[in-house]
């Protein structure tokens, strides 16, 4: 799937696909703060977390000809929150979490899963969602806006030029 | 797969290393003993649909480089998802293009009788599977056929070819009524050829293609 990250779409489709992303972008801290009691559980794993490459793809101006771009590493587990008691019927309806994440951090991985899982329980989201995703949401835009302004210095207005140079093609062609 | 089937997803190999190689080592057994019943450690959690010991076998042999062709109860069950998730190979539809094949055991066992006996009506002959070439014979089909029964029985099969050292007994119940006869073909095919597991819920018997089944009352 190509995505573009610098312009985020004016309405999430799926909302697990919007946190999903989040938490795959949310530095450590965050996501232990935003968990709290959660992250000492053990989890019942599906896969533990494995680290390997990825090829990312491009397309530029996100509509040429896609190429790769480069491998990336990255680690992925699955997992289902831990039951009192595993032969219980109820845990077939404990929703499993996954987690895609960049980098080697398998505790990141670990815990985004986790988070994951929550999510997708009713109960938990609106608590979730005010202490764990709006601060990552903030995370996130802060630092497209700090990205944002550091490019904005750069910019040139190429304004003159561009209407000297369409003036002289109007003349040659007429 | 959908979120459907990831819900009810199981987990693999309690201990994945220690689990592919004790699989590993029962199928080395299995083919290197032709006809020998071997009981599959069943360290793994399992999908309900299949049985176990074939879910094992294909977990332990199966990987991202794999072609798979599945019985359309099993391709429609947990245990596609469940072989999927976990090991990443590719489900195919046309059987020839399969490197491993799962085929399930017949619903209804009970009712049929004579020809197909337990057996799965859409079962793709051998004839119809990857055979590799003279040059390439190691690029043939794998099949792991699910069956009712496997017993060491003098009133069965007698078995003779490498790995056996005078001959080899067995008593399958639930195969082809044809199979001996698709089974000699294949046989006679060597060195190209498919090579063939058997299995119950917990045990495994491996037929490699260079192995002569003859019926108790020929031998």
């Amino acid at each position: 799937m190509l995505q573009s990250f610098d312009k985020p779409a004016t309405a999430p489709a799926n909302p697990r696909a919007e946190w999903m992303a989040l938490l795959a972008r949310a530095p450590l801290p965050l996501l232990e703060q935003g968990l709290a009691d959660h992250t000492q559980s053990t989890p019942q794993w599906l896969r533990r977390p494995e680290t390997g490459l990825m090829m990312v793809q491009g397309r530029v101006g996100g509509a040429g000809e896609k190429f790769n771009l480069g491998e990336m590493t990255v680690t992925r587990c699955a997992l289902r929150l831990a039951a009192a008691n595993t032969s219980d019927p109820a845990l077939k309806d404990t929703p499993v979490g996954v987690a895609y994440v960049m980098g080697r951090n398998h505790r990141h991985a670990q815990l985004a899963a986790v988070a994951d899982a929550l999510l997708q329980t009713p109960a938990e989201w609106p608590v979730l969602e005010q202490r764990l995703l709006a601060p990552l949401r903030a995370h996130v835009q802060a630092g497209q806006t700090r990205r944002h302004a550091q490019a904005q210095t750069t910019k040139v207005d190429f304004l003159t030029v561009a209407r000297e140079a369409s003036g002289g093609d109007e003349e040659e062609s007429s | 797969m959908n979120a459907q089937s990831m819900q009810s997803m199981v987990a693999g190999f309690d201990n994945e290393a220690f689990g592919s190689q004790a699989v590993f080592r029962v199928a080395l057994q299995a083919l290197s003993h032709p006809g020998q019943i071997l009981t599959m450690p069943m360290d793994a959690q399992l999908p309900q649909s299949g049985h176990g010991a074939a879910a094992l076998l294909l977990l332990g042999l199966l990987d991202a480089d794999t072609t798979l062709w599945m019985s359309e109860s099993l391709a429609q069950s947990d245990a596609a998802a469940w072989l999927r998730f976990h090991t990443g190979c590719l489900c195919v539809s046309d059987p020839h293009e399969a490197q491993f094949l799962w085929l399930a055991q017949g619903q209804d066992q009970s009712q049929t009788q004579g020809h197909g006996q337990g057996q799965d009506p859409n079962w793709p002959a051998l004839a119809q599977l990857r055979h590799g070439s003279d040059a390439y014979p190691d690029q043939s089909a794998t099949c792991v056929i699910e069956v009712q029964s496997l017993q060491a029985g003098a009133s069965g099969w007698v078995l003779q070819g490498p790995g056996i050292a005078t001959q080899q007994t067995l008593q399958v119940q639930g195969l082809a009524a044809d199979f001996l006869a698709q089974w000699a073909d294949n046989h006679g095919r060597f060195p190209q050829g498919v090579d063939v597991f058997l299995t119950t819920p917990t045990q495994v018997v491996g037929l490699p293609r260079t192995t002569r089944i003859l019926n108790s009352q020929e031998a």
